[in-house]
Formats: structure tokens, sequence, C-alpha cells
């Protein structure tokens, strides 16, 4: 006797893999994942003046030596956001009239500025910048900030503040602070922070698995059943295990999927760290890598322990749930079209999860938001996040991992119902007094 | 041995099959016949186990229809039911494990039949890709691929040439002759006519006629002559017992109330000069839309 599950299952798999399709769309996606996770390699194997220095022309008619304090003031604010190695900025002092330096600039250097520092009454200087172009924005607040240091400097300098002094004025004000929350803890606030971007990020990947599961067996359904291929396997096996083959089937590609994306990220780092001679975090940006460390200082690494298991099995159930949904609604679709706008719902559902985890940071404490973190279909996003945001403890993920298997089971137990009907149902008439007719019946 | 015993369905409060009972035996032929929306469907789709009769019970060789028994039933519906995406060999492979066949017997059983229909070059073609004759022709062999005790042929003859209609009627003849069960179902009366011995007619899931066709035609009173000469229409006419006269190329054609009319109208005739005089059975055509009429009427 045949293990007639098993075979339909096979089957429903091979064909979503031995497909060129599928080959097509892995070597695309590995590609992406390569060249995002090597991208500064990739703009630099392609050259370009990646080195250039702004010159910045100063022409200063003041008495005040402001090149000099000004120069040192935005290197140093250049190093603190490009790094420490960073020299942007090549400064000039020139003794040229401000119709020759800018003739320079409209004619021969573009990327180059002219500061003209003259004496103010009211504001003690006045600046005055010449550039091609626009500024872009970090530049322009740099060279702000970089001008008031400067003024604040010459002027506490020339009130005769000793430099003992002066040390003591430019130091780093250390704040205390005191949190009554005797759970909270300065590491919980900066995961907040970074939570609130950092995450919806990782589960991206979940997010997009669940469309491709969703389409995928609604799909393959509805072509069976539109095709009617559907009564003649009918007749052959049960309505439950083809609809238990199509999950299945749909599961095993999408966990399949799922580590073929991992593997792909594996590759993309590997080649990184063969191109830059053993170290992986190079050319990932200051920033990236800030961000990672904030994480790992934040104590993620601790909660990740129990955080990994439970997000994994609320996603696999939810995969399952989302699964018996489309399956479900695919058998009460009579072609493409149907099925095309009753997955829309599903879509929108865990569009809701996707937003909501990215919001659940900025509204801390929403009850709204906590009660959603329960409902099945959302909480695989939602209830993982709130987590690590420690908004919810292991106990609600617990919960809400015991309703998504309630609601498995009343899908199973009514949405059967509705299957077997649905598949052998050719007209859209009354479709839905049918089905609940379905639901009704013993 | 099919057997249906007072099968009745019901969906919600519409009757679809009325108390429907009858047999098919080992090397049968059975016609079940009826118009759109008669419950011929439903009463496959019962057979086949894809629904449960509300009352009464389907057995195959005694045992109830369950997945085990449907691995031996065969079942070629009148709408495709190919998996257009799919390679012949795929389809029959797909089919045939769904049957509990082995893959060695599904490809033996599938080389034989692709040539035997001549359409061995199409293997691995996609259905899609095929003419609607051929798509035909893979429906029927995916619906004999498991050589089945029980075969149910939902207007098999849909799409086929003259030249394939006899391909696929050699092969039912001869399924038949190696003891399989027929159920044939179409609104060609005149295939109906050629391969089935038994037959029941069904209307709004009752039977109104059923029994062997032989003896379904000897019962049915009416009768038609077929007389040519020189003689005219109106004249037939005006001869009593004659309901109607179709006046055809060559002859007419005299339809009577029954056979003891056949004397009044030689004798009425008799002084034309006639070439042709010859009483016939009704068409089976005739009978079913007599019948129908008749129960639409009640």
């Amino acid at each position: 006797m045949k293990n007639k599950l098993r075979y339909l299952t096979e089957v429903s798999l091979k064909r979503k893999i031995k497909t060129k399709w599928f080959l097509v769309a892995n070597a695309l996606l590995a590609l992406a994942v390569i060249c995002v996770l090597n991208i500064d390699s990739i703009i630099t194997f392609f050259g370009g003046d990646f080195n250039e220095k702004t010159k910045i022309y100063i022409i200063d008619n003041t008495d005040y030596d402001f090149k000099d304090v000004f120069s040192n003031q935005l290197t140093v604010l250049d190093q603190s956001v490009n790094g420490e190695e960073s020299e942007s900025y090549e400064f000039i002092l020139t003794d040229k009239s401000e119709a020759e330096i800018t003739k320079t600039i409209e004619d021969d250097e573009n990327n180059a500025l002219l500061m003209v520092i003259n004496e103010n009454q009211e504001t003690v200087i006045g600046i005055k910048v010449v550039s091609e172009s626009f500024i872009d924005t970090i530049q322009y607040q740099l060279m702000s900030t970089a001008i008031n240091n400067s003024k604040t400097s010459i002027a506490l300098a020339t009130t005769n503040v000793s430099e003992e002094e002066l040390n003591r004025l430019y130091s780093t004000v250390t704040i205390d602070r005191v949190v009554l929350d005797e759970d909270k803890n300065s590491e919980d606030e900066n995961m907040e922070m970074i939570m609130t971007t950092v995450f919806p990020m990782v589960i991206l990947p979940f997010f997009m698995l669940t469309i491709f599961l969703v389409q995928m067996i609604g799909a393959e359904i509805n072509d069976e059943k539109t095709t009617r291929g559907m009564e003649i396997i009918i007749s052959n096996v049960s309505p439950k295990t083809h609809l238990l083959s199509k999950i299945l089937s749909g599961n095993v590609f999408v966990l399949l999927q799922g580590g073929l994306l991992i593997l792909y990220f594996g590759l993309g780092l590997g080649i990184r760290f063969l191109m830059s001679s053993g170290d992986i975090a190079s050319g990932l940006g200051s920033s990236v890598m800030d961000i990672v460390n904030q994480v790992l200082a934040t104590g993620l690494s601790d909660k990740l322990i129990y955080v990994i298991p439970l997000t994994l099995i609320l996603m696999i159930i939810t995969f399952v749930a989302y699964s018996l949904l489309a399956g479900i609604l695919a058998s009460m679709t009579t072609n493409a079209e149907d099925f095309g706008q009753l997955q829309t719902p599903i879509m929108l559902i865990s569009l809701a999860g996707y937003y909501l985890s990215m919001m659940a940071g900025l509204f801390k404490g929403a009850l709204f938001i906590r009660i959603l973190s329960y409902v099945p279909l959302i909480s695989a996003i939602l209830s993982p996040s709130l987590l690590v945001l420690g908004q919810i403890g292991i106990i609600d993920v617990i919960i809400s991992i015991i309703i998504v298997i309630g609601f498995n089971y009343l899908l199973i137990k009514y949405g059967l119902k509705i299957y077997k009907i649905g598949i052998l149902n050719y007209s859209s008439k009354d479709l839905w007094k049918k089905m609940f007719k379905a639901i009704k019946e013993k | 041995m099919l057997k249906l015993e007072n099968v009745t369905k019901y969906y919600g409060d519409f009757l679809a099959v009325d108390n429907l009972s009858f047999e098919v035996k080992p090397g049968e032929i059975f016609g079940l016949l009826g118009v759109n929306g008669a419950g011929k469907t439903t009463t496959f789709r019962m057979i086949m186990g894809l629904l449960d009769p509300t009352s009464g019970v389907i057995t195959l060789d005694g045992k109830n229809i369950d997945y085990d028994v449907t691995d031996n039933i065969g079942f070629l519906t009148e709408e495709r039911s190919l998996l257009v995406k799919l390679t012949v060999k795929e389809q029959c492979l797909y089919y045939g494990n769904l049957k509990g066949m082995s893959e060695r017997k599904i490809l033996e059983r599938m080389d034989y039949l692709l040539d035997r229909f001549g359409i061995s070059d199409y293997k691995d073609k996609k259905i899609k890709e095929l003419s609607k004759g051929n798509q035909q022709k893979i429906q029927f062999i995916t619906a004999i691929i498991n050589e089945p005790k029980l075969l149910i042929l939902d207007e098999p003859f849909s799409g086929l040439d003259p030249f394939n209609t006899e391909l696929f009627k050699d092969m039912i003849v001869e399924m038949s002759n190696n003891g399989s069960m027929i159920i044939f179902s179409s609104h060609r009366m005149e295939h109906v006519e050629l391969f089935c011995k038994k037959l029941v007619i069904i209307l709004r899931g009752k039977s109104v006629l059923e029994g062997e066709l032989k003896e379904i035609k000897e019962k049915y009173q009416k009768k038609n002559i077929f007389i040519a000469g020189d003689i005219t229409k109106e004249q037939l006419e005006k001869i009593t017992g004659v309901y109607q006269v179709v006046e055809r190329a060559s002859d007419f054609e005299v339809k009577i109330n029954d056979s003891s009319i056949v004397p009044n109208v030689f004798q009425e005739i008799k002084n034309n000069v006639i070439t042709k005089f010859v009483v016939e059975e009704p068409t089976l055509n005739e009978i079913f839309v007599a019948k129908v009429g008749e129960s639409f009427e009640k």
C-alpha cells in the first residue's frame, strides 16, 4: 500500500523546486544578498576618487586667527562622524580676492568652498560661504557647528580665561541617570531605540516567506481545482490528506528557502571575510558596527537563548496557520482571479503585524499593541518584538503560542469541512452560505 | 459488480438523486443517461466516493466505496481533468501513483497505451501543448492506466475526430470483453446505442426508464416506417395512426403509434409505385426525448 500523503507531498515539493524559475529566483536572490553585503567592495572595484578632500579656501578679514581654530574644530567633528582616520577637508588660508577664488570654484574646482570671514558688530564675526552647488546637509551642519564652536573658543580665549578653566569648560558633561523603575536600566533604553529599527529588518524574511507560502499553496490548490483534476485526486485520497500534503510541502519549501537565505548571507560574509583579509567588520561602516556593538552591549545575547526558540516555534506554527487559511480559502475559489482577491486580506493581516512591530518601540506600553500581540497570524511578528523590547514576558509569548495552536486546531476542525465542500464546488453562487452550511455539518 | 441500492442525495433541501437503483455486472457497458442537471454527475461523484449518499448503499464487489476501492475505478470526467502544466509522463505517473500503482507498472502501461493511441512522441510534451483531441486521449489513458474494474466515462468522445472515436470504441469494447464494468454517459445517443445493452434514463434525479436496451425498444410501442416511391407527404399524413411524417432526401420517415398500424399504412399506399418499405424500431434518441418529454409533462 503506497503512502499517498508522502507521495503527494514529494510531488508537490518537486513541482516547486524542480523548476527553472526556482533556480533563477535563487540565483538572483543569492547574488542580491552577496552584493548587498559586499556593496562597498563593489563600489570601490569600479573605481572613483573616494579620498578626494573638500578644499575650503578661507579669506580671514578679522584679527582672530579664525582659520586655525575653525580647521581644528571641523577636523574633530569630521572624525567623530566618519572615523578617527578621516581627513575629509583641506583648509587653505588665501590672500587672493573673493572674486578670484569664486572664479576658480566656478571654473576648475567645483567641489571646493570659499569661506569669507568678516568682523561683525552684532555677532562678532560674519561668515559668507560660496559653493558651486548645494552643500549636503551633514557637511553643512558640521561646518555650522565648527563655526559656532570656533567663535566661542575665540571669545573665551580673548577674555583671559586660564587654560585650565578652558579645558574644564570644554570637557564632556557627565549625566548621572536615575531611573525609578527597578526593572529598567540604561541598556533597555538603548535596546528600545535600536530594536525599533533592527528587529523589523530581522523579521522581514518571515514576512516575505509568509507571502510566498500563501501564494504558493493557494495557487497550487486553485490550479488543481480549476482544471478539475481535483475530482480525480480527491477520489483517491481524502481531502484531509490532500490539504495536509500541500501544507507540508509548502512549509518544507519555506523552511528550505529560509535556510538558503541564511546560506547566501553566510556566503556573502565569507566573501567579505576573504576580500578584507580576515576582517568581516571592515567596511561595514561605523554606524552599522555601532548598532551591532550597541545591540551586543544591551545584553541581547543573553535573551536570545529563549527569544530564538520561542520565536521559531511561534513562526513555524504561524506558517501552518497561514497555510491552512490559504488552503481553505483557495478551495472556495473558482478561478485564479478569485484567489488573488481572497489572499489580499491575508497579506494585510501580515503587513499589519509587520508595521505594528516597528511601531511597538514608539508606543511603549500601548495596550492595543499588547492585545494584538496575542492575535494569531500577527503574534509571530509582534510578540517576539515586544519580548525583545521588554514590554511583555516569556509567559505572554507562551500564551501566544497556545492561542495559535488553538487557532490551528479550529482551522483544521472547521476548515476541513469547508475544504471538503469547497474543492468540489465550481459555482460562486451562494458561496458563503455553502461554507457556513459546511461548518454546521456533523 | 457495482450495485446502487435506493441511493438518494440531498443538497440541503434540493433533491439531486431520488431513490436510484441499478447494477452493473462485469463485462457490461451500462448507459446512464439524462438531460443536463438530471443528477448524473452527482451519481458519478457518489460512485467515486467524492460525495456520501444521504441514504442508500453503493458497493463495488460487495465492498462499500472507500479509498482502497477507488484504486480500482477509472473516471473520465466530462470536463478536462488534466494538470496542463505537467508533461504526459508526469501526468500518468501522478494519477497512476494515486491509484496505488508502482512506477514501473505505470510506465509500462503508459508506453503501451500511448503507442496504441499513436501518441508515443508526446510522452515528454506538456499537456497544454497538445491539441484538444490529444488531450482527450491522455485523459482517457489516465482513466484506464490502472486497468480498472469499473470505468466511468462521461462524454468520452468529446473533441475526437471519427478516426480517434473508433480507437476509443475499440478500447472500450476490449475492456468490456476483459471483464471491466463500464458506465457510459453521453448526449450522443447513437454512441450509447452502439455500446450499451443496459441503461437507465434519469430525470430530476429519478429513474424514468431502465432495463435492457432491446427490451426497452421492443416495449416502446411507436415504430418508424421508411417509405420511398411516387407518394406525397400529405397522402401519408392522412393515414390513421400516423402521427408524424418527416420528409428526407430519398424517402419519408413515417412515425406510427404502434406496430398494428403497419398493415393500414401498407394498404393505403400499395397502389403506388413503392421502392422501399422498411419498418424499424425507434432510435434511442426518440425514446429518450419521448420519455423526458412525458416526465416533464407530468
